[in-house]
């Protein structure tokens, strides 16, 4: 008789304890869903939600907050998306927030992500309707990519003509770099910049010995001196 | 008259022995009278179910030895088979730099299907076997029929209290089996890197949902109505004495265990179509 006390004890203890158990992790998983918490309710339209589901979270500041709630298709080129965020937010929450669907992490799942408003500005109210910023989808990046691959292929064919001119001889870069006889002129030319360079200090020497400069210059010789007492 | 008995008996032999036309057609017919006879089975189970005198004291008996006394083993093979998927999965994150992920994976996989089916599978082999050896014996040695006899009703005395109990502690079983899971998928983790528990535990529940965590309890009623049945079924009719004990409790196991399969595969068609 003991004996069956004993064993119907030792599984009532059992069952407890893995019920138990079943409520806790129930408890756990509840808690994520904003179950178990007081929340209140906001919503913003998109044109484009990018694979966002029920059940996703909301992040704030980068701390889960909340999820989404609904989504409601309600024309045919805009998405409203209902969330349910957890109250004790509500008061770091301004009118002017700002809802943008991200990702969390290269592969992982669409979130939605709040951007904070002004301090200024007062609290949220439950039911808003937020303001949103249209995600930057993959499409549109690739589309982008496109784009400037294809204005990058138009500058290095020019490049390639360009050096090609320039190897050739073509244009005043192309004569520069590869004639042999505009080295040459160049050269000579500078030859006869040196030349008239030694003849006209020959010139402004011989100037300074004459009557009619010599008061001008011993004017700019004592001014000079009184600059450096 | 005696006569005429024999010329029909004879009939009857010849009928039975003369090779029939269609090929396995005795495999066939013997698995259809199968079916008919296990259908009429869960009838006669569910009608006599709701009906009194509950065997009560009797049905917490069963709990205690199907449920109590199959927790080491349950727990044994949960702890190894939370170890063993992490130590597996990692090399394959950690190819994407994702051993992050690990908790989320190993939940998931263990709790949905791993966790149910293959607690089920040592279920079936442990409980359903000895379900139908214990019925099987009793039915040779003729203490069913005694019982039969002494005015007790033994389906309700001991089909419907051993089928209520599988029915009942295996999802308790699996939900205890699935925790020490996790606890081992933990240690698994903290191997080969560092996770704080909090954090290990945090990321479990993060990835998991309702979803994962109801259609897979709820399953596993099935699972342990389906063995209980099964094994009472092939115990209660067993026959050729002694030899019939051993070809009841291998059928049992055998049959418990594709039943598991055939109804797992139901039940993740029903989830997906609903959820």
């Amino acid at each position: 008789m003991q004996n069956k006390t004993g064993n119907k004890i030792k599984l009532g203890l059992f069952v407890s304890i893995t019920v138990l158990i079943f409520i806790v992790g129930i408890y756990f998983i509840g808690q994520k869903q904003q179950l178990f918490n007081r929340t209140f309710h906001i919503s913003g339209i998109f044109k484009d939600i990018s694979g966002l589901q029920i059940g996703n979270n909301v992040r704030y500041s980068g701390i889960n907050v909340g999820i989404v709630e609904d989504i409601e298709q309600v024309t045919d080129s805009t998405v409203k998306v209902d969330m349910q965020i957890d109250e004790k937010t509500r008061k770091f929450m301004k009118k002017d927030v700002r809802a943008i669907i991200g990702s969390d992490g290269l592969m992982g799942n669409k979130i939605m992500v709040i951007m904070p408003g002004t301090i200024s500005k007062t609290e949220i109210s439950d039911n808003d309707v937020i303001q949103t910023t249209q995600p930057v989808s993959l499409d549109d990046i690739l589309v982008k990519v496109k784009i400037t691959s294809d204005h990058m292929a138009d500058i290095t064919g020019n490049l390639s003509t360009i050096t090609q001119n320039v190897s050739e001889g073509k244009g005043t870069i192309g004569k520069l770099l590869m004639d042999s006889t505009m080295a040459k002129n160049v050269g000579q030319a500078m030859v006869n910049i040196k030349q008239g360079a030694g003849g006209f200090k020959q010139n402004m020497d011989a100037a300074g010995h004459s009557f009619l400069l010599k008061g001008f210059l011993k004017k700019k010789d004592k001014d000079k001196k009184k600059d450096t007492k | 008259m005696p006569n005429n008995s024999k010329i029909r008996n004879t009939e009857i032999i010849e009928k039975v022995s003369k090779p029939s036309a269609i090929p396995y057609a005795n495999v066939i017919r013997g698995f259809f009278e199968e079916v008919t006879q296990l259908t009429r089975f869960t009838f006669r189970f569910f009608s006599e179910v709701f009906k009194p005198p509950y065997e009560f004291s009797e049905f917490l008996r069963q709990c205690y030895l199907i449920g109590y006394k199959s927790f080491p083993l349950v727990a044994i093979t949960g702890f190894i088979l939370g170890l063993v998927m992490t130590i597996q999965s990692r090399p394959t994150l950690a190819e994407f730099g994702a051993t992050s992920w690990l908790p989320a994976m190993v939940s998931v996989s263990i709790i949905r299907e791993l966790g149910p089916a293959i607690t089920s599978l040592i279920f079936a082999g442990k409980v359903g076997s000895g379900i139908g050896a214990e019925l099987a014996s009793m039915k040779v040695t003729e203490q069913i029929d005694a019982m039969e006899v002494s005015g007790m009703n033994p389906f309700k005395y001991i089909v419907i209290t051993r089928v209520l109990a599988t029915s009942l502690m295996l999802p308790v079983l699996v939900i205890a089996g699935d925790a020490i899971s996790m606890y081992g998928a933990y240690i698994g983790v903290n191997l080969q890197g560092t996770v704080s528990f909090h954090l290990f535990f945090l990321k479990v529940f993060e990835s998991l949902d309702f979803s994962d965590v109801f259609p897979a309890v709820i399953k596993t009623i099935f699972f342990g109505f389906a063995i209980g049945l099964i094994g009472c079924y092939k115990g209660y009719n067993a026959k050729n004495g002694t030899e019939g004990v051993g070809v009841a409790a291998n059928a049992a196991v055998v049959l418990g265990s594709l039943s598991i399969f055939i109804l797992d595969m139901i039940a993740v068609q029903l989830t997906s179509f609903f959820i």
